[in-house]
């Protein structure tokens, strides 16, 4: 278990939420312990960018975007999730736990998914050993 | 014969156009404009029934300057909905084929590349959903005539495919969305969670 | 319904099934299966005790699976006649609705299905209509998300006979609605689903939000549409008032229902077209109005009657403007839905007509029929030499042709509806049809293709569809070339290999095959016997080494006056674009070959009379003519 809110970073891509309500919430109502990185599309996510967001001590990696076939750039989110994935794999060989980096796709009449979603992740993180050594073992920054 | 049609109307053009061909039978039902994202999350003047009407009514300024002649990333949720089964983001792509071949430019930003680092593996060509980039032979100075990866602004549509998959981070978007700008991000809310 | 049953001259059968129609108009043989309901109509006084005994609920159907019935029920109280029926699907065989009865004994198990026959003279045929099942459509959520209703279930539910006895409530928690919305046109007008308008939604639609207003001021109602249809007496009026009294309309079609999954409340997102605008509203309740089907065996009552069907799956009429309640069979009529969604006042006044038009068949001891019926030659038909044959009988849409081997195939003529499909298929020439005999067509095509036959276009067209089409081409003005030279037959099936390879033989420069689209056809598969046949015959022209374009099939409405212009027009083209020294050469090259197809011709009755006699007159007119010049 660990002690603190876990620190979560949401990348969202700028489609995937039908309802405005939802949005609105994402936008204007996150817990402070979550962190938003909205992009165009999933397939925008470097891997670089999860591999920082590591570095600098996340607990875990949300990612949540549209539906296989309802890509709002065709198949931007299938590419991500077969470069994602590949990457958490290789995350995990390092010591950073596989279900730490998750994904999400949300259908278009799912009102209220993410904000279970994201309540869900957050009681697994909880769940997880302590790992105030996370960053260290990737090799983050301790400044 | 019925009266011969002026093939030099916006509306024969787009229709002889593939994909364009059944322009005239939209109704008007505004299923497309509501089953797309961009009009709440992107750009409140972003309307296909509209575009369509301005097409079937041969507005050409209009159509071309419309924001939506731009915008559509051709997802296609909307084909399946539209219930008169207008190809509708085809309409769309007709429209901005036509407006780019009388030299309307793309009014949104597109994918830059960094042409000292590219390194022309391709990867880029690859990934992009709109076959946008390319490999062109091109002068750089310093490094004498090299293919680098070239993007197409009339088809690029800003996704990011292919800065995601650049192993050398030499091709971005010059919007807020550029790599360092995102990490920067990131950094900044970590350390403040840490404080 | 209760007025039918106390008329002395009417009897109702209830729970009984059309299996057969054999016979003409005046002479029809009926087979009906009385289904059995395991009480005895004799007996029973309608007391309903046998439901209070009855321990086993099932879904009640007619309140739209709202409410539970029993195993011993009637679906509503008005039931005519009010005999009561135990389900056995349901039944669990514990007797106690026979001691319920008790001294009646009106219940009786042993009771099995009545095949009954009965003599009819005409036929009335009044099936209505069926509902689309909107939860095909995953976008609006019918079936996931429970306050997404129909609009046959809003008609109980707003019913004060209905299960919930008039209180309109929302099926999640039981509460009153305060704010509902009805969408129009699901599944209507939608090529994806029903390409047609369902004629009464928009109407309905509105009754629905003025009855709900009239009883709960309170509630908020508004109506989603594409086009708003009011086109009798007094509906836009209607309108109005729906207007007055405070309801919304929202010119959009939706594209998405959302659901919050824990309050159940619905959010509709739609384009507010005359603002340009997305918008999501949230209500309480949603309304589909479901587009009108025709019913789940419409095809199976469609063969059992031999009648047509119009694309779409509804009975065909006779002529949609002149005769639209008479089906294409005589003796047999259409009224209300089954012929094409209408409403009540419309389905009644078709109703009232049909009746009136069935009591003139059984008033008159003679009935006059079209004369262009089909008639055997007995001494012809190689089945009266003991040859087996039957292609007639096999050809005709409507079971007309008696054919046994050994005996001449005979035509009941007042089953024959005149397409001279079996004239057109007969490879004996052994059958004709009155009025368009082999004869009188050959000397038609004969006189049109007297004078420089190489330059003409010679366009055989179907009676109901392309005659129609290239009269609306001459009526609207469309101009096509002044080559075609047409001749009407009743239905592409009659349209005979031997007119083409006359027309070819005379040096004809074109023909066109031309008939009704495949739903269409006026005679049920007329269209598909002449189809076959004429793609038969472009093969062999294909193999015979024939210019392409010179033999076209094309199948054009009677609504399609430009395509049957623009046919013509490309085919002059295509004659255009073939040099005249090539022409005349393929022609004479093709000419001996079209004579062997045609030994037979002049042993038809009457067809070497006719071309003589043509002949003879083409000479005379063209003696007068030189004359004049
Ligand atoms: C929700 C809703 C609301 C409506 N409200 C109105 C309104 O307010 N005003 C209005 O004018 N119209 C209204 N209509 C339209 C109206 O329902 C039709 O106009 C009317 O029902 C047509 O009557 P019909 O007799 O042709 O067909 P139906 O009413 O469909 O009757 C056909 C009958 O034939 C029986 N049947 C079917 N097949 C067979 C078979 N093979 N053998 C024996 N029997 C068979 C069926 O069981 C049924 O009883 C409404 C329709 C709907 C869906
Ligand atoms: S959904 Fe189809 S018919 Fe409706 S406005 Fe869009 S293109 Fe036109
Ligand atoms: S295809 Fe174009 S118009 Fe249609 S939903 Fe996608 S982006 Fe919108």
């Amino acid at each position: 278990m660990i002690d603190h809110k876990p620190k979560i970073i949401l990348f969202q891509c700028q489609w995937c939420l039908y309802s405005a309500e939802d949005q609105t919430w994402v936008d204007t109502q996150l817990p402070v312990n979550i962190h938003l990185v909205k992009v165009p599309c999933t397939g925008r996510i470097n891997t670089l960018y999860v591999l920082n967001a590591v570095q600098g001590g996340a607990d875990g990696v949300m990612i949540s975007g549209c539906l296989p076939e309802q890509c709002h750039f065709k198949e931007g989110n299938l590419g991500a999730r077969r470069q994602l994935d590949q990457f958490a794999d290789f995350l995990d060989h390092i010591g950073y736990e596989r279900n730490r980096v998750r994904f999400t796709w949300l259908d278009l009449q799912d009102r209220g998914r993410i904000q279970r979603d994201l309540a869900q992740f957050e009681a697994d993180l909880t769940k997880m050993p302590k790992s105030e050594a996370l960053a260290t073992r990737v090799g983050g920054h301790h400044d | 014969m019925s009266a011969p049609t002026d093939t030099n109307l916006l509306s024969e053009r787009v229709k002889a156009l593939p994909g364009g061909e059944f322009l005239m039978m939209c109704y008007s039902c505004g299923t497309c404009t509501s089953k797309c994202m961009i009009q709440p999350k992107l750009d409140p003047n972003y309307n296909p029934r509209r575009l369509i009407r301005e097409a079937v009514f041969e507005m050409e300024a209009e159509a071309f300057a419309d924001t939506t002649t731009w915008l559509c990333s051709a997802c296609d949720l909307c084909y399946p909905a539209c219930p008169q089964k207008i190809h509708i983001s085809g309409v769309i792509n007709a429209v901005k084929a036509l407006a780019v071949e009388q030299g309307w430019k793309n009014p949104n930003p597109s994918a830059v590349v960094d042409i000292f680092t590219c390194v022309a593996c391709g990867m880029c060509v690859e990934v992009c959903p709109y076959q946008a980039v390319s490999l062109v032979e091109t002068k750089v100075a310093g490094r004498g005539l090299i293919p680098v990866a070239t993007v197409d602004p009339g088809k690029c549509m800003a996704c990011g495919m292919c800065s995601a998959a650049c192993r050398s981070t030499s091709i971005s978007l010059p919007t807020r969305h550029h790599d360092k700008e995102i990490i920067a991000d990131l950094w900044a809310f970590l350390a403040e969670e840490a404080a | 319904m209760v007025d039918a049953a106390r008329q002395p001259l009417i009897e109702v059968k209830t729970f009984t099934e059309v299996e057969k129609v054999e016979g003409f108009v005046g002479n029809f043989k009926v087979t009906l299966r009385e289904k059995s309901k395991y009480v005895r109509a004799d007996r029973c006084n309608g007391c309903g005790a046998c439901t209070k005994a009855c321990p086993i609920e099932v879904p009640n159907y007619f309140e739209m699976n709202l409410a539970p019935r029993k195993a011993a029920y009637v679906p509503m109280s008005q039931s005519v006649p009010l005999i009561y029926n135990i389900d056995m699907d349901a039944c669990i065989h514990c007797y106690k609705c026979v001691e319920a009865c008790g001294a009646l004994e009106a219940i009786d198990f042993s009771m099995t299905d009545k095949i009954v026959e009965e003599e009819i003279g005409a036929i009335v045929v009044a099936t209505g209509f069926s509902h689309f099942d909107p939860s095909v459509m995953s976008e609006y959520g019918y079936g996931r998300f429970p306050n997404v209703i129909t609009s046959m279930e809003m008609e109980r539910l707003n019913n004060s006979a209905g299960p919930t006895h008039g209180a309109l409530v929302r099926p999640s928690d039981g509460k009153p609605p305060k704010n509902i919305a009805f969408i129009n046109c699901v599944g209507s007008r939608d090529k994806r689903y029903n390409p047609s308008c369902s004629n009464f939604c928009c109407m309905y639609s509105i009754k629905n939000a003025i009855l709900v207003k009239q009883m709960h001021p309170g509630t908020d109602v508004t109506i989603y549409y594409i086009d708003i249809r009011t086109p009798s007496k007094g509906y836009e009026e209607f309108y109005d008032r729906a207007r007055e009294m405070g309801i919304k309309f929202v010119q959009g079609r939706p594209s998405e229902i959302t659901e919050d999954s824990e309050t159940h409340q619905l959010f509709i997102t739609g384009e507010d077209i005359t603002l340009g605008k997305v918008v999501e509203r949230e209500f309480d309740m949603v309304m589909l109005n479901q587009a009108a089907i025709p019913q789940p065996d419409q095809n199976q009552m469609s063969s059992v009657l031999s009648v047509a069907q119009s694309p779409g799956g509804w009975f065909m009429e006779y002529h949609p403007k002149l005769r639209p309640m008479d089906s294409p069979t005589d003796g047999i009529f259409f009224a209300g839905a089954c012929q094409g969604p209408k409403d009540i006042p419309a389905s009644v006044a078709q109703g009232s007509a049909a009746a009136a038009r069935a009591s003139r068949i059984l008033h008159s001891d003679e009935w006059h029929i079209e004369p262009t019926v089909a008639v055997v030659w007995p001494d012809r038909c190689v089945s009266a030499q003991d040859k087996s044959c039957g292609i007639c009988s096999r050809a005709c849409p409507y079971s007309a042709i008696d054919y046994t081997q050994g005996k001449a195939a005979e035509v009941i003529t007042a089953k024959c509806h005149g397409c001279g499909a079996c004239v057109g298929e007969c490879p004996h020439d052994s059958i004709t049809q009155l009025h368009y005999t082999d004869a009188e067509i050959l000397a038609q095509i004969r006189t049109l293709l007297a004078t420089e036959p190489e330059k003409k276009i010679l366009a055989l067209r179907c009676h109901w569809c392309s005659y129609g089409g290239a009269d609306l081409a001459g009526t609207s003005h469309f101009e096509y070339s002044a080559n075609e030279r047409g001749i009407k037959v009743m239905c592409s099936a009659r349209m005979d290999a031997d007119f083409i390879y006359e027309a070819y033989r005379l040096g004809a420069g074109a023909v066109l095959f031309s008939g009704c689209h495949p739903q269409d056809c006026h005679y049920i598969t007329g269209q598909v016997s002449g189809s076959k046949r004429a793609n038969r015959l472009k093969t062999i022209f294909e193999r015979m080494g024939m210019s392409p374009g010179r033999f076209r099939i094309e199948w054009i409405s009677a609504a399609e006056g430009d395509k049957y212009a623009r046919v013509i027009n490309e085919m002059q083209a295509t004659l255009d674009a073939i040099p005249p020294e090539a022409l005349k050469e393929e022609i004479e090259r093709l000419r001996p070959e079209m004579a062997r197809k045609l030994t037979r011709l002049p042993n038809i009755p009457g067809v070497q009379q006719a071309l003589d006699q043509t002949d003879e007159i083409i000479q005379l007119m063209t003696e007068l003519h030189m004359e004049k010049v």
